[in-house]
């Protein structure tokens, strides 16, 4: 699983961040969303860990040693265009827009980078030797015994039954027994 | 989603959230309900206004789990809810997922083996939970009543709780890997219809069952160890 994006707000005004902080978790879950309501503030939690900075523009200016390295991560919030004019390669999202494209500003910042699918591992294909502790899982084989069969330690079968769930969307016995007798890895004959 | 509160009318509520209809069944509340408010209907079946829409607003928002409050109830009130949740289990839910599945493995094409498989992943399942229910009603229960019971004169509130997380739950598993079994990977020639009428029943019994094992596990556990503390 791909660890929750870590979302710093860091706005004097409550409902403000309130607001931006209702619409990623509405809009863009999984995100875990840290309110603060100055940078001093911030700053005394000592995190600095966070994938992405939502700021007033003068919290940005006077703390630029910051901010300034952190600029791709940092959305500052804006409510007039002239501002934006004179700072175009930092983003910014307009807190006078309409909600539909407060939105759509939102997703260009947050989700064009992410890789487009929630499990990191593209290749859902199982390894042979997953294929392998999967026919023995089937069996009905204990985890220990797997080990001992295949030569590997307790530990890496365990490795494997987790990729091997993660990869197939299927967590019980029962669940991995139907899918290895649907794709021959064992035959149903004997289930 | 908005909480719902003893002054609104019920039947504007189940019009909303269809879905709650199995769960007034469950307090024996029956349709036709007319304009009556939450509160009235209630008084008119004798049930605790508090428990019943705790009920139904934990059922409806799967954020809403107000532990302290819950644990408040007699534990007769959150046993007689769960035995009544397993008996709709065993009476509605599972044969409507069996006739389901029935149908879609009958009219779907024959030689399609994938099909006859997700029965038997299906029947293991029932297996499972009837096991669970039978547990329940001849053991389980009894003994937490009778915990309950022996402590009747002391204090409630000195029940000493702490929320342990269960471990995971091979129902709700073995439920979810049936949905993904038949959404991921099914193959071969099937009837589209059928096979959403299977996966919605089947979804439907999912939600349900994580709702009765948030009570299980996170309410009446911790009261049943809690018990048994002060009747050593």
């Amino acid at each position: 699983m791909h660890r929750n994006k870590q979302i710093a707000i860091i706005l004097p005004d409550t409902l403000q961040s309130l607001g931006l902080y209702s619409l990623l978790n509405e809009y863009f879950p999984p995100v875990e969303v840290n309110l603060f309501p100055s940078f001093d503030v911030f700053c005394a939690g000592g995190n600095d860990l966070f994938d992405y900075y939502f700021v007033q523009p003068e919290t940005f200016t006077f703390n630029t040693d910051f901010f300034l390295p952190r600029r791709s991560k940092t959305i500052i919030l804006t409510d007039g265009i002239e501002e934006m004019r004179c700072q175009q390669s930092l983003n910014h999202l307009m807190t006078k827009a309409s909600q539909e494209t407060i939105i759509e500003q939102l997703q260009q910042y947050l989700v064009t980078d992410t890789p487009n699918t929630s499990s990191g591992d593209n290749n859902k294909e199982l390894s042979s030797r997953e294929t392998d502790v999967l026919q023995l899982i089937a069996y009905g084989i204990t985890n220990k015994e797997i080990a001992d069969k295949l030569n590997i330690s307790l530990n890496t079968v365990l490795t494997h039954r987790k990729n091997i769930t993660a990869k197939l969307g299927i967590k019980t016995v029962s669940g991995l027994t139907f899918y290895a007798i649907m794709n021959g890895i064992v035959s149903g004959e004997e289930f | 989603m908005a909480l719902v509160y003893p002054n609104m009318q019920l039947s504007e509520v189940v019009q909303e959230h269809p879905s709650l209809i199995p769960v007034i069944n469950r307090f024996e509340i029956r349709l036709g309900l007319g304009d009556r408010s939450v509160s009235a209907i209630c008084n008119e079946y004798t049930l605790d206004t508090d428990f019943f829409l705790t009920v139904i607003n934990t059922f409806l928002n799967e954020e809403y789990f107000p532990e302290k409050k819950l644990r408040t109830f007699h534990t007769s009130q959150i046993i007689d809810y769960l035995t009544k949740t397993n008996q709709y289990y065993q009476r509605y839910q599972l044969p409507n997922i069996e006739r389901h599945l029935g149908s879609f493995i009958s009219m779907s094409t024959p030689g399609n083996n994938t099909l006859n498989l997700i029965g038997k992943f299906f029947s293991s399942f029932k297996e499972e939970l009837t096991t669970r229910i039978r547990k329940d009603e001849q053991v389980w229960f009894p003994y937490c009543l009778s915990l309950s019971e022996k402590l009747h004169s002391g204090p409630k509130e000195e029940l000493l709780l702490n929320s342990s997380q269960p471990e995971e739950d091979t129902i709700e598993e073995l439920l979810a890997d049936l949905k993904s079994i038949m959404i991921k990977h099914l193959s071969g020639e099937y009837d589209e219809n059928l096979c959403y009428a299977v996966i919605f029943a089947v979804s439907s019994l999912e939600k349900d069952i994580k709702q009765h094992n948030r009570i299980r596990y996170r309410i009446l556990m911790p009261m049943v160890s809690a018990m048994e503390k002060l009747c050593i």
